[in-house]
């Protein structure tokens, strides 16, 4: 692990120089895809199974991660040896378990639309350009006291209650060393409508060679509400496309 | 370089033991994650200026406040979210981009009700994502915005009516247009240096026709005046190229403010209200040649009251003869103007702005000095939203109880106390009326918590109130024989005194002092203003409509306070300029005006603190905006005033209200500026801008709690705003800032106890947030932590590991909340999900143990828990109730252990039973018979059908364990007897069970050496510790 830092900070220390130049969102992305492990290396990537511990409230839960190419999902969390799916999706429909009688239900049929066409793996910004996405550098904001380049990344539209709308959110990459440690969204629907959830990425390690950020924070109006420290993290692991698949009893 | 350091060292000298070398951080870097809380309230909401729709989606519309921001609702106005939070939080205009309403709004700041209160803007902003993000897009000196209109046709052409300057000629006024979306303006219209746009409209149809009224007006801090020769109606029919005036059947003479709107459906029909010399002539005007000729139809009085306030008119999109007035209490006319009726009541007076639905003209919004309303039979009920807390405070107060209670007075909205924590967080229910009219200071007696002070504007009535027994009495003083008539400021100076609990100063042109809380007064001063007579002709103020309801008053004290370490020394500052000091009582007085540098004559002395650490010192800040001055002043004396020295650096931007300084360490000073709190540690050097949950709204007043360390500030437009511990600021050095981590000395946290019920608010009601009652690890971060591994841990006396906390991990402060609780049990697995999993105990007070690991290096630091002083458990008590939870944890996972014995046991011996082939080695080997009787006990120790809801199953050993164990929990007492009883009876049939387990264990022990012989698995299950330390 020592070794892996030490690796890091160097092209950490090397990539600043160059990166004090970086101008345009294309470089900024560019960058930021070179320094977490290069394009090549992140095509290589066709699934992920995370273990991590969630806390929130006060609370804290084993969760598990499974991703797969091109864009299926599932969290779940375990409580008292139960498995609770948080969210799931298979490539065309969205699920969860519902707490009450702990069976799974599908989520909204534009919920599951929107999914198909904004869920990806794993990350977005790899060959954003084939996916139709489109990004724009908004400027320089500080994150949590450190100055960030910010990016707006804009997918394909989505619906909304029925409407078309736009679905961005924006990122901010790290000036210093160029990854990404924050990612703010707008709740698009529900009674969180217009509320913004900030993503923060830290405790960034590497895996077989691809930088992934073991701890993930959310923040609410400056407040954390949920935050996840990875504890294991698998490449390349097979993952039947079942796991991702509605339940059937 | 060594001149220069010996002059500083020099200079710090001078400025008292306590100076520190300027400390080279700022902003982010030194709040980190130090946030503040809004407690509202909404209860009677703010002054809204603005309402603006969606021209297509009649859920979207945004209300724009006079000090509180933008709020935008999706829902038709049931919820509200703040959009425009980093900016100027004065609004001006509003307006959504026809073509693309859901990207491009824009805003204009700058309130244009110019009233004595107004602030100013700071240009113009436009965000192209829905509302998430703004840009400046210029025109800075417009000070305020009245109109924003884009052409439909072409969406980067735009045009924006300035109003500009109210205290000062200004050049920066008139209709500018950008054609390429706001990157350049043009000037396209301009009448002179004292008249600015007041309202620009476009014709419904044609782009190129527009209508811009123009007002000549001037407000100083002692006057205002509407109207002139400037004053008109403008038309241009080739987009504003060429204006003409539009006054043919206009009064002649001079005119005043003029509102006007085109009518959506027939944009040949066109109102608007006149003010003018005459009164036979004042009223409303329409028009059904597109402004060729006019009618007056009316003079009622709320088409004629104050024109500065309400000139706005609102025509109905689907019908051109229904027309809405702003006024006082606002009026409609269903038949083109000629006549018209009161809106309902039930509202808030002065109505600003209306707006119509697109697509039901009975739906209708409003806002008014009280918040935002909505109608849905066509204007005669109205409905007010209740979570838009835009309040105007002009100052607050605290107390010494706990919770703390904050009390403070409101624009137009009174005066009201508040508690600062409510279970279940502070809802608009919470506050309470202490005051009527427009409230100001409002000060709680320092020792008897159930009196109250407070006022109404210009003093005209001064309050003590007695909570306890609902009662009022008005204690103001009045001239005596010979006094001339006492000139009160429209925001009267009212103060406490911290050495004599029943004092209460009040200051007039003179300090009037009253020693049995304010039934007699002694008058402790001469007039301590310049008594300007040129400034007291208030009774001539308004220009054509006459304004006299004392905002204008002037040569007033307006700033009281007497030191807190002698009270014989008394500041008081004045809204003319003067700084008066005595120190002795009030027999002599001192000016010391002159003895302050580069401060403009008749600076308006707003607030004086005395300070807290040296009888000489003291903190001035003066305002200088009601002469169209925006500079901030802000000066400390160390000799009684005798000298002064400016203590503003480059890193404020506009002007100042208020100063406090810290109880603790005297370089740490509070700032409420125009724009937002200021705070700097290093005795004014430098200045940083608070901006965590803190927009740039003006703050008025600072309160700082003595001993809860927290900083309540009053702000002119959301509220009261909280940052609840600010001691970690106190400690902040350069050795520090130059460690990796830090960790800052925090008070020991007294626990929290278990609280009530609380938390009725339903949706779309606004409720404050509480402050944080857990625990809190503070540290410095010198850097943000990126890359590679860190932790935090909590550790126990016995260096037990006891909590896993996620880290902050800002550069700056970090803030990271611990429950002090231990972690859950684990509990017995069953069809169901029990509360205990979820709960652990709370633990003893004491000292506890925190461990940062960071990358390759380890931080300490210890964590004090004490119980809290007020509490009602004594330390036994809660030696019991924490040792009953720990009885009824480890039942729990004793039970949870017993269950994962029989599932385990299950597995094992379903997986030889296929093995059992003969009947001779079934009665050889009877474990399918043991097994079965284990999943009988199993069925009497948890539930093993039913759901999480309604379709429970009836309760197990388990869940009724958890359930004992959560009322233990929830109570940080003493456990009740009959809770402790129950505990025994569910502990002997947990212990039945353990018994029956081991009998059929020892069965199967007994079986093990055949077993082993015949050549079958162990029948082995996991430990305890290995059940313990399992994820599942």
């Amino acid at each position: 692990m020592k070794k892996t830092i030490k690796l890091l900070l160097a092209s950490v220390l090397t990539f600043a120089a160059t990166f004090a130049q970086a101008q345009t969102a294309e470089e900024i992305v560019n960058k930021y895809i070179e320094v977490t492990g290069g394009a090549a290396k992140w095509a290589e990537l066709k699934s992920v199974k995370m273990t991590a511990k969630g806390k929130q409230g006060g609370m804290e839960f084993p969760i598990t991660s499974l991703q797969k190419a091109p864009n299926l999902m599932k969290q779940s969390v375990s409580f008292q040896g139960k498995e609770i799916t948080m969210s799931a999706f298979d490539g065309k429909e969205t699920w969860k378990t519902n707490f009450m009688t702990m069976k799974a239900e599908k989520g909204e049929a534009e919920d599951s639309e929107n999914a198909a066409k904004s869920m990806d793996f794993p990350d977005p910004f790899l060959d954003y350009k084939a996916k139709g996405y489109s990004i724009a550098l908004e400027g320089e904001e500080k994150v949590e006291g450190t100055d960030c380049y910010k990016i707006k990344l804009t997918k394909k539209p989505i619906k909304v209650d029925g409407k078309e709308e736009e679905d961005f959110s924006f990122y901010f990459f790290d000036k210093e060393n160029g990854v990404v440690i924050m990612n703010r969204s707008v709740m698009k629907k529900g009674p969180g409508k217009d509320q913004a959830i900030e993503t923060l990425m830290s405790d960034y390690q590497e895996v077989n060679g691809l930088f992934f950020p073991f701890t993930v924070s959310q923040k609410m109006n400056g407040q954390v509400v949920f935050s996840m420290a990875m504890e294991k993290l698998e490449m390349n692991v097979a993952i039947d496309n079942k796991e991702f698949a509605f339940p059937i009893d | 370089m060594k001149k220069f350091t010996l002059l500083s060292s020099i200079l710090s000298l001078s400025m008292g033991v306590f100076a520190q070398e300027a400390l080279p951080i700022k902003g982010d870097e030194i709040f980190g994650s130090m946030r503040a809380r809004h407690i509202g309230p909404a209860l009677m909401s703010g002054r809204i200026t603005d309402i603006e729709g969606h021209p297509t989606n009649n859920k979207v519309l945004f209300a724009g406040a006079a000090g509180g921001g933008v709020w935008k609702t999706g829902d038709g106005g049931v919820t509200f979210n703040p959009i425009f939070d980093k900016h100027n939080q004065s609004i001006g205009a509003i307006t959504v981009d026809p073509k693309n309403p859901d990207q491009v709004i824009w805003v204009g700041t700058g309130e244009i009700w110019t009233r004595n209160s107004v602030t100013i803007g700071d240009g113009i902003y436009k965000s192209t994502d829905g509302g998430q993000n703004w840009t400046n897009m210029g025109l800075a000196n417009s000070e305020r915005i009245s109109s924003i209109k884009v052409n439909p046709n072409n969406t980067k052409e735009v045009f924006v009516g300035v109003l500009g300057a109210l205290w000062s000629d200004s050049q920066d006024r008139g209709v500018y247009k950008t054609t390429d979306g706001g990157k350049t303006w043009e000037k396209i219209f301009y009448v002179n240096a004292s008249t600015g746009c007041s309202d620009l409209v476009m014709d419904p149809k044609n782009p190129n026709i527009m209508y811009a009224s123009f007002w000549e007006f001037r407000r100083t801090a002692y006057s205002f005046n509407s109207g002139g020769e400037n004053s008109a109606l403008y038309k241009t029919t080739d987009g504003g190229k060429t204006w003409n005036k539009i006054h043919n059947g206009f009064p002649t003479g001079k005119l005043g403010r003029i509102a006007i709107a085109a009518a959506p459906s027939n944009p040949n029909i066109l109102y608007s209200v006149i003010e003018s010399e005459k009164d036979a002539d004042k009223g409303l005007y329409r028009s059904e040649d597109a402004g060729a000729s006019w009618k007056r139809t009316n003079g009622d009085f709320e088409l004629v009251v104050r024109p500065f306030y309400f000139s706005r008119i609102v025509v109905d999109p689907k019908n051109p003869d229904i027309v809405f007035k702003a006024g006082y209490n606002g009026s409609v006319s269903k038949d083109g103007g000629k006549t018209f009726k009161a809106i309902g009541g039930g509202i808030h007076a002065d109505i600003h702005d209306f707006w119509f639905d697109i697509h039901d003209s009975n739906r209708i919004y409003l806002c008014d000095d009280g918040g935002f309303y909505r109608s849905y039979d066509g204007g005669s009920i109205w409905d007010m939203a209740k979570g838009i807390p835009v309040s105007q405070f002009y100052q607050v107060a605290i107390d010494n109880q706990t919770p703390f209670k904050v009390y403070g007075g409101l624009q137009d909205n009174g005066s009201w106390v508040g508690p600062s924590s409510k279970p279940g967080g502070i809802e608009n229910r919470d506050w309470i009326s202490v005051g009527a009219g427009d409230g100001f200071r409002t000060f709680p007696h320092p020792k008897d918590p159930n009196i109250v002070y407070s006022e109404m504007q210009g003093a005209e009535n001064i309050w003590r109130i007695n909570l306890e027994k609902n009662s009022v009495k008005t204690i103001k003083p009045f001239p005596e024989s010979n006094d001339p008539k006492f000139r009160f400021n429209w925001n009267t100076p009212i103060t406490t005194s911290p050495h004599n609990a029943d004092r209460l100063y009040v200051g007039s042109q003179f300090l009037h002092k009253s020693d049995d809380r304010g039934e007699t007064w002694v008058k402790i001063s001469p007039d301590l203003t310049t008594n300007d007579p040129a400034k007291q002709q208030q009774e001539n103020s308004g220009g054509l409509s006459m304004d006299n309801s004392g905002a204008e008053n002037h040569c007033t004290i307006f700033a009281i306070n007497e030191s807190p370490l002698d009270q014989n020394i008394i500041w008081v500052g004045t809204d003319d300029g003067n700084v008066q000091l005595t120190q002795d009582g009030g027999k002599t007085w001192t000016n010391v005006t002159a003895n302050i540098p580069n401060l403009p004559k008749n600076t308006w002395a707003y607030f004086i603190e005395p300070s807290s650490f040296d009888k000489n010192t003291a903190y001035a800040v003066f305002t200088g905006y009601t002469s169209g001055d925006f500079k901030p002043y802000v000066y400390k004396t160390t000799d009684a005033g005798k000298t002064w020295k400016s203590i503003v650096s480059p890193d404020l931007k506009s002007f100042v209200r208020n100063i406090k300084e810290d109880y603790k360490n005297p370089n740490l000073l509070f700032l409420g500026t125009e724009g937002g709190l200021y705070v700097t540690i290093d005795g004014g050097q430098n200045w940083s801008q608070f901006k965590n949950n803190m927009p740039p709204v003006a703050v008025h007043w600072i309160a700082l709690h003595p001993t809860e360390d927290a900083l309540v500030m009053a702000t002119h437009g959301r509220g009261v705003i909280i940052i609840d511990d600010i001691s970690p600021l106190r400690q902040l050095t350069k050795e520090i800032i130059a460690k990796d981590l830090h960790f800052f000395t925090t008070k020991p946290t007294k626990m929290a106890e278990s609280g009530a019920f609380g938390g009725y608010a339903r949706m779309g009601e606004f409720v404050g947030e509480n402050p944080n009652s857990m625990a809190q690890v503070v540290y410095y971060l010198k850097s943000r932590h990126t890359f590679g591994k860190m932790s935090l841990e909590i550790f126990d006396q016995n260096d037990k590991k006891i909590a896993d906390l996620a880290p902050g991990k800002s550069k700056g402060i970090n803030y990271v909340d611990w429950t002090y609780s231990l972690k859950p049990p684990k509990v017995a697995k069953g069809k169901t999900i029990i509360q205990a999993g979820f709960q652990g105990p709370t633990v003893l007070p004491g000292p506890y143990k925190v461990k940062i690991t960071k990358g390759a290096k380890t931080y300490e630091s210890t964590l004090n828990l004490i119980a809290n002083p007020k509490s009602i458990h004594t330390a036994d008590d809660r030696k019991v109730q924490f040792e009953t939870a720990m009885k009824l944890f480890n039942m729990s996972e004793e039970l949870g252990y017993l269950v994962d014995q029989i599932d385990n046991y299950k597995i094992k011996i379903d997986s030889i039973s296929p093995k059992l082939t003969s009947t001779k080695l079934k009665k050889q080997f009877p474990v399918a018979d043991i097994a079965s009787k284990m999943q009988t006990l199993k069925e009497t120790l948890v539930v093993l059908k039913g759901d999480n809801y309604v379709g429970a199953a009836e309760p197990q050993l388990r869940e009724k364990i958890s359930g004992l164990y959560g009322e233990v929990l929830s109570y940080t007492g003493r456990p009740t007897n009959a809770q402790l009883a129950s505990m025994k009876v569910l502990d002997e049939k947990l212990s039945a069970a353990k018994t029956q387990m081991e009998g059929f264990k020892a069965s199967l022990d007994k079986l093990a050496p055949a077993m082993v012989k015949a050549k079958m698995p162990e029948l082995k299950v996991r430990s305890f510790e290995e059940f313990k330390a399992a994820e599942n």
